[in-house]
């Protein structure tokens, strides 16, 4: 077992930790409810760029399902970790450096903090568009769908690119 | 074989989405209490249209069909009406659940359809889809559903042609209703809707509106099956009768299936009608 394998496993226990035991609280101002930190999907977006399509599929779907066992909403959150780990491919193929991906570990460290923070922010807000769309399941709560993309998104983001600068990762 | 392992390879990654995609809308809906309810509402709500469109679709195709059965079924309504009105009339003391009962009804109704027809000739006439294999006898009367149409004049296997009362040679023999007064009802106007009534004598005390029914002399048309009102009366001078103005309750030109009237006892009463004009 290669360090790259090693370090996705520690990661993925720790990013996974802190989202259902502190994150799941939810962060409610008042009547404000809009606001749910939800990062781990980065879990997925930072899996190795050599690794099988398929088995990034499937790790998405684990992942997914195990938040959903702690959120109680049963496929909820497997249907967008689904999603994303299938969208992944086309938008690193589109986001391709020109030189490529040398070291294969998809990290601020290998690829610049701005390359890392648009590529975290797109698969961010696509995770989060479709997990609210699954929770809503009904485009008749699209403004509600709306609200708490954009303000999840922001304040999940800030938290993403705040853990990466901080533990700055190799891999 | 090979072919069909490589596209799966291909394709494994979509697949694998595809499928864990499916299992997660799943598990959604089964272990979701608000979405589950979302989805069985707008599950019932499409299958429930789509049952509707199907429906509608089937429908249409039974048309013809549901037409053929509410016809026979309005043929049976016609002729038990028709000889429950015999009944009362001719032979007041039989019960008329006896004459039910007694399976050889007076008249007896054949619904058939209209091919094809004419209105607006001095002429007219009309085409059954039934002939001599349903039955049909030269003589019959033919009456629509509000009224009557006229008498089968030549027949084939399969069709039958119907001088229409809209027709120069037509004569019906009319009564006018609770005055028992008799007349002939023919066409000389051109209006498909106004006939005329002679032979009545000028003595008999009838006024405009008066309800004009056939008479039941004619071996063609049971009695009392309903023509139209008086809307006008002529004097001609010199003469011994009206010549009335009769107004059609019903339209000719839109009747799309008839019944003809199948008398039983049609050779009878003509033998002694025969007799009598000896």
């Amino acid at each position: 077992m290669n360090k790259q394998v090693t370090r996705n496993i520690i990661r993925a226990v720790f990013i996974l930790a802190i989202q259902v035991i502190l994150l799941k609280r939810n962060l409610t101002l008042g009547e404000f409810n809009y606001v749910h930190l939800t990062v781990y999907s980065v879990i997925i977006a930072m899996f190795p760029y050599n690794w099988n399509r398929t088995l990034i599929i499937f790790l998405g779907f684990a992942t997914g399902l195990f938040v959903d066992i702690f959120y109680d909403s049963i496929g909820v959150h497997a249907g967008a970790t689904t999603f994303i780990a299938y969208v992944r491919y086309y938008i690193l193929n589109w986001m391709s450096p020109t030189e490529g991906y040398k070291k294969d570990s998809l990290t601020a460290y290998q690829l610049g903090v701005p390359w890392f923070f648009t590529y975290v922010a797109i698969i961010i807000f696509l995770h989060l568009i479709f997990l609210y769309s699954l929770e809503a399941f009904s485009f008749v709560y699209l403004k509600e769908i709306i609200l708490r993309t954009v303000f999840s998104f922001i304040a999940s983001l800030f938290l993403v690119m705040f853990g990466s600068l901080i533990f700055n990762p190799k891999y | 074989m090979r072919n069909l392992l490589y596209l799966i390879f291909r394709f494994s990654a979509f697949l694998a989405f595809l499928v864990l995609e499916l299992i997660c809308f799943y598990l959604i809906v089964n272990y979701n209490k608000s979405q589950g309810e979302i989805w069985a509402h707008s599950s019932n709500l499409f299958v429930g249209s789509i049952n509707a469109r199907s429906q509608k679709v089937e429908d249409f195709f039974e048309l013809n069909q549901k037409n053929d059965s509410l016809l026979l079924e309005n043929a049976r309504l016609l002729e038990t009406i028709l000889n429950f009105r015999m009944t009362s009339e001719n032979n007041a003391f039989q019960d008329f659940e006896e004459t039910l009962q007694d399976s050889t009804l007076d008249y007896q109704l054949i619904p058939a359809n209209v091919v094809s027809k004419t209105i607006h000739l001095r002429n007219n006439y009309l085409t059954l889809s039934k002939g001599k294999k349903d039955g049909l006898k030269v003589g019959m009367g033919v009456l629509g559903k509000n009224g009557v149409i006229g008498i089968i004049k030549s027949l084939s296997d399969n069709y039958a042609t119907v001088l229409l009362i809209l027709n120069g040679q037509s004569r019906t023999s009319v009564k006018i209703l609770n005055k028992e007064y008799h007349g002939n009802l023919v066409w000389e106007s051109s209006d498909p809707r106004l006939m005329n009534l002679k032979d009545v004598p000028r003595h008999a005390n009838i006024s405009k509106g008066d309800t004009i029914v056939t008479s039941g002399y004619s071996i063609s048309y049971p009695a009392n099956v309903h023509l139209g009102t008086i809307d006008a009366i002529n004097y001609i001078k010199g003469s011994n009768s009206y010549d009335i103005d009769v107004r059609l309750d019903y339209d000719l030109s839109n009747i799309s299936y008839a019944y003809v009237v199948a008398f039983q006892k049609k050779e009878e009463k003509e033998t002694v009608v025969e007799l009598q004009d000896e």
